[in-house]
């Protein structure tokens, strides 16, 4: 018996996880989300932008479909909050495949909130080069995107037209996947033209960007899906990430219970191979 | 030809490196309006490395299905796939190649409907093999691993709902994981990397690492 839990079939194990997704999805329930600390300081920022007159935020897009599901309900919550509190936002793609999910998660977004293209937002599209491009846009904003993704010059949109550089924005935020934030938007952007900065990340990346936080270098941090819940908690409108709260829950226990399985299979095979050893020595 | 290959290279490195250094510290008008240039430079240079991607992408799968290796058919889907596409970015909706990409269309349809569901559904996938590689290794075989595993298991717990709804304390618990051990071990990890690659770009310019060359030590 002890041998067969050792050696479980994974397919097992892969059913219970598939069970542990797919059940919670079709079923309604929920449980009390409490944004941690780091969230709440992006939201506070929006809520400081908000306060000012003609507060205007950067976003930056560095993620593809296979972060989509943790990053684009963060996107989504955000941008519902800054449409809601009529701050102006500048979105810029430091990855090509991340130019249709920022314009599908802005257009929804701002159809929802009423806002207008333009004047209330604008999609500047994906320039490659990472570090330069925010370097770049350090320098000189609108030569490093003399026009947006639909081909409009910069100069002629309202939302844009005042931006000169980076320190122009009361707020950026990364939304990454990769290495953005702590590679690229702090050393070369917030070091050196000095903004507030925030980072929205996979739950996977999270771990990296606290010795930022502690040294003010980040003023805020959203980790993965429950960073994306805390949020939506925070904006009271509870969407996709919420949701994703109770598959994530009840797969964090499946794992957990074989984790605890497998250590006490683990104990009780060690304990009878050693009175089986100590056996043989008394034999 | 050596001065083409190997010498003008190591020149162009070390002039550009120091050059690039300087501009980045020194605030004065000149010096700044000439890191504007260079950003421009190397964003020029980054989309032509796109290029040099897709030529090797295309030629790593046309050998594949020219040889007929095992799976080639899935190159066949790979080089199908990047025609479609190509063919709805050239069309742009009606638009035509030479128009900004439109906002919806077929591309945008294919975006977001098909190359979305699938690279989540490959990411996705992960979350079954770390079930299963949770099962099988992270064992407490070790007093350092028992710590380890406990730690893991109060992070897992911490970070979703359900280990507030069990106790207030697992989600702090698990934030002071994070910001306290996690961070300091983080920290000591990133001064070293930050380190080792002042180190190697130092190498890089002054021509001592010239892997970059290629063609081997010789």
């Amino acid at each position: 018996m002890i041998e067969r839990l050792m050696n479980l079939d994974r397919r097992i194990i892969f059913l219970f996880v598939f069970a542990g997704v797919a059940v919670p999805l079709l079923m309604d329930f929920s449980f009390p989300i409490k944004p941690t600390d780091n969230v709440r300081a992006v939201y506070q920022q929006i809520e400081h932008v908000a306060a000012q007159k003609d507060g205007k935020v950067l976003i930056s897009f560095s993620y593809g479909g296979g972060a989509a599901a943790e990053l684009q309900p963060m996107a989504r919550a955000l941008l519902r909050h800054l449409f809601a509190r009529e701050v102006e936002i500048v979105a810029i793609s430091l990855w090509p495949d991340a130019v249709g999910l920022a314009q599908a998660a802005l257009k929804g977004m701002a159809d929802e909130a009423g806002r207008k293209y333009g004047t209330d937002y604008a999609l500047m599209g994906f320039k490659p080069g990472n570090s330069v491009v925010i370097l770049g846009m350090g320098q000189d904003f609108r030569g490093t995107f003399p026009t947006d993704n639909f081909g409009a010059s910069t100069d002629t949109l309202a939302v844009t037209a005042n931006v000169q550089s980076l320190a122009d924005f009361d707020f950026v935020i990364d939304l990454a996947a990769g290495e953005s934030i702590d590679h690229f938007w702090i050393p070369y952007g917030q070091e050196r033209f000095k903004f507030p900065l925030a980072g929205g990340c996979t739950a996977v990346m999270a771990p990296d960007l606290f010795p930022f936080i502690q040294s003010g270098q980040l003023i805020g941090m959203i980790g993965g899906l429950a960073g994306a819940a805390e949020y939506e908690t925070l904006i009271g409108h509870a969407d996709k990430a919420t949701s994703g709260m109770r598959p994530q829950s009840v797969t964090h226990i499946i794992i957990i219970a074989f984790i605890v399985l497998a250590n006490v299979t683990f104990f009780l095979s060690r304990r009878r191979s050693a009175n089986t050893t100590s056996h043989q020595d008394l034999a | 030809m050596i001065f083409l290959r190997r010498t003008f290279p190591l020149i162009l490195a070390f002039v550009v490196g120091v050059i690039g250094i300087l501009v980045f510290y020194v605030p004065h008008s000149v010096a700044q309006a000439l890191e504007r240039d260079l950003a421009k430079w190397f964003m020029i240079i980054a989309a032509f490395a796109y290029f040099l991607g897709l030529y090797s992408l295309m030629t790593l799968h046309w050998t594949r299905v020219r040889a007929r290796q095992p799976g080639w058919g899935y190159s066949l889907v790979a080089y199908l796939s990047f025609a479609v596409m190509v063919v709805f970015i050239v069309y742009n909706d009606g638009h035509g190649p030479f128009h900004a990409q439109a906002e919806a269309g077929g591309y945008q349809w294919l975006y977001l409907n098909v190359y979305v569901p699938c690279t989540s559904s490959m990411f996705s996938i992960l979350a079954f093999f770390i079930a299963s590689a949770a099962y099988r290794t992270f064992r407490a075989r070790s007093p350092e691993a028992a710590l380890l595993l406990l730690a893991g298991l109060i992070v897992m717990l911490g970070r979703v709902p359900i280990g507030a709804y069990i106790s207030d304390v697992i989600p702090d618990a698990a934030q002071w994981l994070m910001a306290v051990p996690n961070m300091a071990a983080k920290r000591g990890i990133l001064l070293g990397v930050s380190l080792g690659a002042i180190a190697t770009s130092l190498r890089i310019i002054f021509g001592i690492e010239r892997a970059y060359l290629g063609g081997g030590e010789e």
